[in-house]
């Protein structure tokens, strides 16, 4: 396949990060008139694809010039997590905004993110891959209907260890971290493993947790999620909010979206109310929530509870003191 | 060549990144440069095609340096925009 590096990319979205005969760049994809109405950009995708759209392979370097040509929204609130702990659930009630643009784990963005670990050897890539990420958000963000005033990200939860670097990029964007207890998470996580946890390519697990060599697939999401609540921990400030999953309910979520700055009408809220009723992450938004601590505490086994104090639970307490500090 | 006539060259994007710095990118040889603050001024006049002068006094006036200090940097500057193939005629 030819690099094509046309700019005229309007109603395109750079769909993910790739490589083609060596070349580092994105795939790109025609998604006018497609609302990214699924819990997941890449579900979007999926459908687009369906649609047979037209895609086109582009070098990172045209993220420069659209850029410059396309009119875009720029971020309201980012929302990171440590991963099975109601995240789609916020990114969803996003979705309720009216004219807001959800950009939900998009392939692209986590893996340019995952770039400044594999790639970045010296300060110039460093440089260059943070120009690149925030010209990516910007084609992602693009205006396509003309009326979009909001713009959400949610993040992949690996991507949470890099936001030093994300905040330096957009240093005023308000942020969310949700988290959950550590057990819940880590039987959540091993129960139904999701592609970071089993990546073949451990370079971003290993810069998250260091040697990961001969962990058990429980100890080495107890080690991540402990990894990320230290993160959250440490960084969380002013311009940041903490939220446990146990928290989460519908005035709860409204602050959310009070604290990234958007006023809810009263249509707003009752929508979110609805799709907080359902399972977050299902397309059809037929299937029912229902609250799973206690099945998930049953479920923990030995192994679990003693990797989960092991590498988590330390963290956890600080990070829920802070939180109790904070409200 | 004088300085008056020197533009950046069509085949190459900058990008403003932390404050003052910037990236050029040259599309021919896919080549990236990171630009200091003082280098990107020195880009930023040449695309909107100030003098010599005119940069200097840009430099000067952020900086609190000697015009002469700073006359030597922007040619400096220059010469390597040259050096690297990344200016035009106007």
């Amino acid at each position: 396949m030819n690099a094509d590096q046309s700019t005229d990319l309007k109603g395109w979205l750079p769909v993910d990060a790739v490589v083609v005969e060596g070349r580092p760049g994105l795939m790109w994809m025609e998604m006018s008139g497609l609302g990214l109405t699924e819990p997941f950009f890449q579900q979007t995708v999926e459908r687009a694809r369906r649609e047979s759209r037209a895609e086109r392979f582009t070098e990172f370097d045209v993220l420069l010039q659209t850029e410059k040509e396309l009119d875009s929204v720029e971020p309201t609130g980012f929302i990171f997590h440590s991963s099975r702990c109601g995240s789609t659930l916020v990114a969803n009630a996003c979705r309720a905004v009216s004219n807001s643009i959800v950009l939900s784990e998009a392939n692209a963005i986590d893996k340019l993110i995952a770039r400044f670990i594999t790639d970045a050897d010296n300060p110039v890539k460093e440089s260059l891959y943070s120009v690149f990420l925030r010209c990516l958000v910007h084609a992602l963000a693009q205006r396509r209907t003309q009326n979009e005033r909001h713009l959400f990200i949610k993040f992949a939860c690996c991507s949470f260890a890099q936001l030093e670097r994300i905040k330096r990029i957009w240093p005023n964007v308000p942020w969310l971290f949700l988290y959950r207890d550590p057990v819940e998470t880590i039987v959540s996580n091993v129960r139904d493993a999701p592609p970071w946890l089993i990546d073949s390519d451990r370079r971003v697990l290993s810069s998250i947790i260091g040697n990961e060599s001969e962990m058990s697939l429980e100890e080495l999401c107890a080690g991540t999620i402990g990894s990320l609540y230290s993160t959250a921990y440490k960084l969380a400030n002013a311009n940041s909010m903490l939220l446990n999953y146990n928290q989460l309910s519908v005035p709860v979520i409204a602050s959310v979206l009070n604290f990234f700055n958007v006023s809810l009408s009263s249509e707003e809220l009752e929508t979110i109310a609805r799709t907080s009723e359902v399972y977050s992450k299902e397309v059809s938004g037929t299937r029912a929530f229902v609250a799973d601590v206690d099945a998930k505490q049953k479920l923990a086994s030995d192994l679990v509870r003693e990797m989960s104090e092991r590498w988590a639970g330390e963290p956890y307490r600080l990070l829920e003191q802070k939180r109790n500090s904070n409200a | 060549m004088i300085m008056n006539e020197l533009r950046p060259g069509k085949h190459v994007v900058a990008t403003d990144f932390d404050g003052g710095e910037g990236i050029l990118v040259d599309l021919n040889t896919k080549k990236y440069y990171q630009l200091n603050e003082t280098a990107m001024v020195v880009w930023k006049g040449l695309e909107k095609g100030k003098s010599m002068g005119e940069i200097v006094a840009d430099i000067t006036s952020a900086y609190e340096i000697p015009a002469d200090h700073a006359t030597s940097s922007v040619q400096r500057i220059v010469d390597n925009f040259q050096t690297y193939k990344l200016l035009g005629a106007s």
